[in-house]
Order: structure tokens, then C-alpha cells, then sequence
């Protein structure tokens, strides 16, 4: 009785998941991933292959599993069942001490920043490097902090403290941080999400600049979808667990199936709409304080 | 209902295996990171916020409790024409028992809430995972300092606190019942051994440790939201409370063991 278990969601549109696996060196290896939390199916038997050097980007719905998707390539989460490698070294068996020296290879970009509150801006981006490199040369970490705060658009902000700061420069000193030890690999959890426009863009050219310059490997989660043509190499959509679509923009763009459509077209579910349709004349569509009183 | 039961006894071996882990990894840590210099500026961060901001209320608590005590004792001992006794009972029972523990019930209120709360808010905004994505051990670099510097201080904070009791309660008993002053304290210092302010002070080790150590892992395991912030801080401070006086009572068990067959025979020599 206490074992209250959600059924798994019915899954309709099996026949379009297509084959992931890529040409080419993958610096990343996902097999036959799956997570639960609790009886909650997250992530279905996911298989992917993240090529060296390229930006991969990760679609899907709010709730559809992506952040959980993302956390697993660094082992943040702990897969209920199936196999990540870095490098063709299974890493999901790894114990959390020996993932730390394999994380410093990653970059990670939190949905929500994770600023580190009692730090200041400064403080938050030197951070991986104090911790990991016996700093002798002080002077230089003022140009350092200098350089990425310029890189994010935040020229100036040293001394502020996150709290003291909007969510989406938050995100921008996050990214500043991500970036500080030069990583291999940068995982950016919805980068461009609350930035306007322009700042979105600021941070597309620098994940383009990263990707080309450094030969970094991306991997960005995002529903912003002009983001997603912007940067990606190859697009992936998730949906109710499952891989859907796996290509590259125009792929995408012409993918016969009907969720995907609407997703990159950000169209409405007919269900829904029909929903809100019928409340209109069925239902009040708004209660007034007197509807509350006797 | 026995799926109940049997749930809940999971729940709570998972939870205390989970405890274990993380002292064991707590001490691991701890004992590495005493070699290396890079964590010395934090616990002395540490120590500054969590020592020197306790102090007055360590000090105000041991004052009352040696004033009250003498309040209490001295009607009883006149009436058995005892009064001048009066500085040993107070001291022995400051230094010994009421000093540590209640110095440490103080703390576990001021400090393990404290550490609760911000380690938790750490956890739910992910501060503690953007640590571990950096490649660093949380452990290493939150709860460490925080249990040395709490390990170190505690029994500095019961000294300040047993002094407070002893000028407390000599206020209340020779200014105030004027009892002979010479007396006071020729027969205080006749009964409280160095023993009895060792045992004191050595109990502050445990019970700092003891603190720290579960304020931090309940912050590390607390429940998303502002609710389960509060709830682990709750949590935090009747787990520690209850430690500490569970170990109170096993140290006072040990200490007398330990008492009989060593130090009693050193006095012999
Ligand atoms: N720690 C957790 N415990 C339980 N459920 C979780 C946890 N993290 C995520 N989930 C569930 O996994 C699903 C996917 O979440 P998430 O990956 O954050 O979505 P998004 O695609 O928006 O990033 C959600 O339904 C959420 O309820
Ligand atoms: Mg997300």
C-alpha cells in the first residue's frame, strides 16, 4: 500500500527511434541508460554517442528528463541500470573519489547557476582553480577573472556577491566558472534560458568560439531552439524517456514526427488547446472574491 | 502494516548505514586533510564564526547555572550546618557535568542549526553538487573544517563556561550569602581534582565532533525546500541533543573505569 507506483507512460511512437549510435570517435559513450526515481521511469534504455569536438544538443520538454540526462554524463546521478564511458573508460563504476580527478575534465553549467553564495563572483570563478592548482602568481588571477567576466559580459562584477546579482547574470558567472579550468568537455544546462535575446546570442557565439577554438565538446540542453540551430552539430530530442529524433538542423527541421514538429514550431497540443477551449463555456474562467463568500 | 513496519526498519538502517559512511568519510578526510596546509585558512574561518560569536552565550549560561546552583544547595547545607561546602558542590558539578553539557546543548542550538541550515541550503540549491562537479570532495572542503573547527573549540568554550559557573556561583554564595570567602574556596579546591576539569573538557572533544557531525549530515541529506530546510535543522539539533547525552553517560562510564584502576593508584605512587 505504501508502494505507490506511478504506471509507466504509454509509449506510442516507438517504431520512430532511430539508431544513435555515430560515426566516428565518441569521447563520450552512453549504453542503455536508465533511471528511475522510485518507480518514476526518467530515462528509458537511452543509448547515445557524443562525437570529440562537436556540439550536441539535447531537446525535449520541460520534465522530460534532460537535466537527469546531463547529470549522468559526470555520474552527478547514478545510473539504475546501464554504462557511461569518457574516453573508452567505463566511468559509471567508478567510486566518487576516483570520479573526482575524471570530473575535472568537465565543465558544468547547473540550470540554476549553483553560484556559491558566501563567494563572491571572483571568488566563484577561481574556485576550481584554487582547488585544484597551488596558485604562487595572485596578480594573474585579477586578469583571469578580468578575461571571463569580459567573455560573459559582465565587466566590473568582481566583487559582487550572487546574491546581489540577476538570474541571468548568475548564469553568465556560472559559465565564467564552468570554463575556468578549461575543460575538455562543457555540459551546459539551459545556457540561453533567461537571457534576453541578445545576451542569448553573446553566449552562442561563445560556445561556437570554445567549440573551434579549443576544439571543446558541448553538449547543451535547451528548449530555446533557435539557440539549438544556432550551435548544434546534431540535435537529439528527448520524450517520455526516449530518444525521438537524432540529427543534425535540417533533419530536424523536416522530422516527420508529429511531437517533434510541434516542439521546434512551438505548437500547442490539440488536447490541450481543446482543454482550455471548453473551459471557456463549461467552467468560469475566472472566480470572483465573491464566489469564495456564502 | 507489517509492509509498514518493515519499510520504516529499512528506512532507518538505510539512514544509520548511510550516518556511518559518512563519519567514516568525515574522520578519512579529516585526518588527510590535518597534512595539508590549503585547509587551515578554512578552519580557521570556521573557527572565527563558530567560536568566537559563542562565547557571550557560553558565558551567560554558565553564570546562571553556577548562581542557581548555589540559589538552590545553600538552604539545604545550612540546615545541615554544611554552608562552607557549598564551593564544592557548585564546582564539581559545574565542572564535571553541568559545564560540558549544558555548554554543549547551547552550541548544538547556536552552531548545529546554523551549519544545518547552510549546508542545506547549499544542497537544495546545488551548491554541494557544483562542488563535486569541480572535481572536489564536499567533505573535504565543507564538512571538514567545520567539524575540526568545532572539535577544537568546544572544549575551549566549556573552560570559559565552567569559569563563569565558578564566579557565579562564588557571587551568590560568599557576596551574597556571605560565606566565608577563605573557606569557600580552601574546601573547593580540597575536592575538585584536575581529574574532574579533565573529564569536563575532555567531553567537549566528543561533543563538538559529535555536533558538527550530524548538524552537517543532516544539511547534506535535507529535503528540497524551505520545509525541508526547516526540517532538518529541527532534526539536527534533537539528533545532536540526544547525543550528546547519550555520550555523556558512556564517557561517565569510561572516565570511571578509567579513574579506578589508573588515576587513583597514581596518588598511591
Ligand atoms: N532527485 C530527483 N528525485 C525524484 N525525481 C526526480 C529527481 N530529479 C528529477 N526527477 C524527475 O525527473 C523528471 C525529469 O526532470 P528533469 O531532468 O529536471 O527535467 P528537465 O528536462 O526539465 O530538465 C521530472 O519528472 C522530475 O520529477
Ligand atoms: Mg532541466
Amino acid at each position: 500500500m505504501m508502494t505507490r507506483r506511478k504506471k509507466r507512460k504509454v509509449k506510442k511512437d516507438d517504431e520512430t527511434t532511430e539508431p544513435s549510435v555515430i560515426e566516428g570517435d565518441g569521447i563520450i559513450v552512453i549504453k542503455d541508460l536508465t533511471k528511475k526515481f522510485g518507480g518514476n521511469v526518467v530515462l528509458d534504455n537511452i543509448s547515445l554517442t557524443i562525437e570529440k569536438g562537436k556540439t550536441t544538443v539535447i531537446i525535449g520538454p520541460s520534465g522530460c528528463g534532460k537535466t537527469v540526462l546531463i547529470k549522468h554524463i559526470i555520474l552527478l546521478l547514478r545510473p539504475s541500470s546501464g554504462e557511461i564511458y569518457f574516453k573508452g573508460r567505463r566511468i559509471d563504476n567508478l567510486n566518487e573519489n576516483e570520479l573526482y580527478k575524471v570530473r575535472t575534465n568537465y565543465g558544468f553549467l547547473f540550470q540554476g547557476g549553483a553560484l556559491f553564495d558566501s563567494l563572491s563572483v571572483a571568488d566563484n570563478i577561481t574556485f576550481p582553480i584554487r582547488q585544484h592548482y597551488k596558485v604562487k602568481y595572485w596578480s594573474k588571477f585579477d586578469e583571469f577573472v578580468k578575461t571571463k567576466l569580459s567573455m560573459v559580459g559582465l565587466e566590473g562584477f568582481q566583487k559582487f556577491y550572487p546574491s546581489n546579482l540577476s538570474g541571468g547574470q548568475r548564469k553568465r558567472v556560472a559559465l565564467a566558472r564552468a570554463i575556468a579550468l578549461n575543460p575538455e568537455v562543457i555540459l551546459y544546462d539551459e545556457p540561453t534560458t533567461g537571457l534576453d535575446p541578445i545576451r542569448s546570442d553573446v553566449i552562442n557565439e561563445l560556445i561556437l568560439k570554445l567549440q573551434r577554438e579549443l576544439g571543446v565538446t558541448s553538449v547543451v540542453v535547451t528548449h530555446d531552439m533557435t539557440s539549438a540551430y544556432k550551435i548544434a552539430d546534431r540535435i537529439i530530442m528527448l520524450h517520455n524517456g526516449k530518444i525521438i529524433a537524432d540529427g543534425n538542423a535540417k533533419h530536424i527541421r523536416e522530422h516527420p514526427h508529429p511531437v517533434v514538429q510541434q516542439f521546434i514550431h512551438g505548437q500547442v497540443n490539440e488536447d490541450d488547446l481543446a482543454v482550455l477551449r471548453a473551459s471557456g463555456t463549461i467552467f468560469q474562467t475566472q472566480f470572483l472574491p465573491r464566489d469564495f463568500e456564502e | 502494516m507489517i509492509e509498514i513496519v518493515g519499510s520504516k526498519a529499512v528506512a532507518v538502517v538505510n539512514d544509520a548505514g548511510r550516518f556511518g559512511r559518512f563519519v567514516w568519510q568525515t574522520i578519512v578526510a579529516s585526518v588527510l586533510s590535518c597534512a595539508k596546509t590549503k585547509t587551515y585558512p578554512l578552519i580557521w574561518a570556521q573557527m572565527n564564526i563558530i567560536g568566537v560569536r559563542s562565547v557571550p552565550i557560553v558565558m551567560i549560561t554558565g553564570a546562571f547555572v553556577g548562581m542557581i546552583l548555589a540559589v538552590q544547595a545553600y538552604d539545604q547545607l545550612v540546615s545541615m550546618g554544611l554552608e562552607e561546602r557549598l564551593g564544592v558542590l557548585i564546582n564539581i558539578s559545574v565542572v564535571k557535568e553541568l559545564g560540558p553539557v549544558l555548554a554543549a546543548v547551547m552550541l548544538a542550538g547556536r552552531v548545529g542549526g546554523a551549519l544545518t541550515a547552510e549546508l542545506g541550503t547549499m544542497n537544495v540549491t546545488e551548491q554541494i553538487d557544483a562542488v563535486r562537479s569541480i572535481g572536489t570532495n564536499p567533505i573535504r572542503y565543507l564538512v571538514v573544517p567545520r567539524v575540526l573547527a568545532c572539535l577544537l573549540l568546544t572544549p575551549a568554550l566549556i573552560i570559559y563556561g565552567d569559569l563563569l559557573g565558578i564566579l557565579g556561583g562564588y557571587f551568590v554564595g560568599v557576596v551574597q550569602f556571605k560565606i566565608n570567602s577563605w573557606a569557600y574556596w580552601n574546601f573547593s579546591a580540597g575536592g575538585v581534582e584536575l581529574w574532574d576539569v579533565l573529564v569536563g573538557v575532555i567531553k567537549g572533544f566528543f561533543f563538538g565532533a559529535s555536533i558538527a557531525v550530524i548538524s552537517c549530515y543532516k544539511g547534506f541529506t535535507c529535503k528540497e525546500g524551505a520545509h525541508g530546510v526547516g526540517q532538518a535543522c529541527t532534526e539536527a539539533f534533537v539528533a545532536s541533543f540526544i547525543s550528546i547525552l547519550a555520550l555523556d553517560y558512556a564517557l561517565a562510564v569510561i572516565f570511571k573505569a578509567i579513574y579506578n584502576t589508573f588515576w587513583s593508584v597514581r596518588s598511591l605512587v
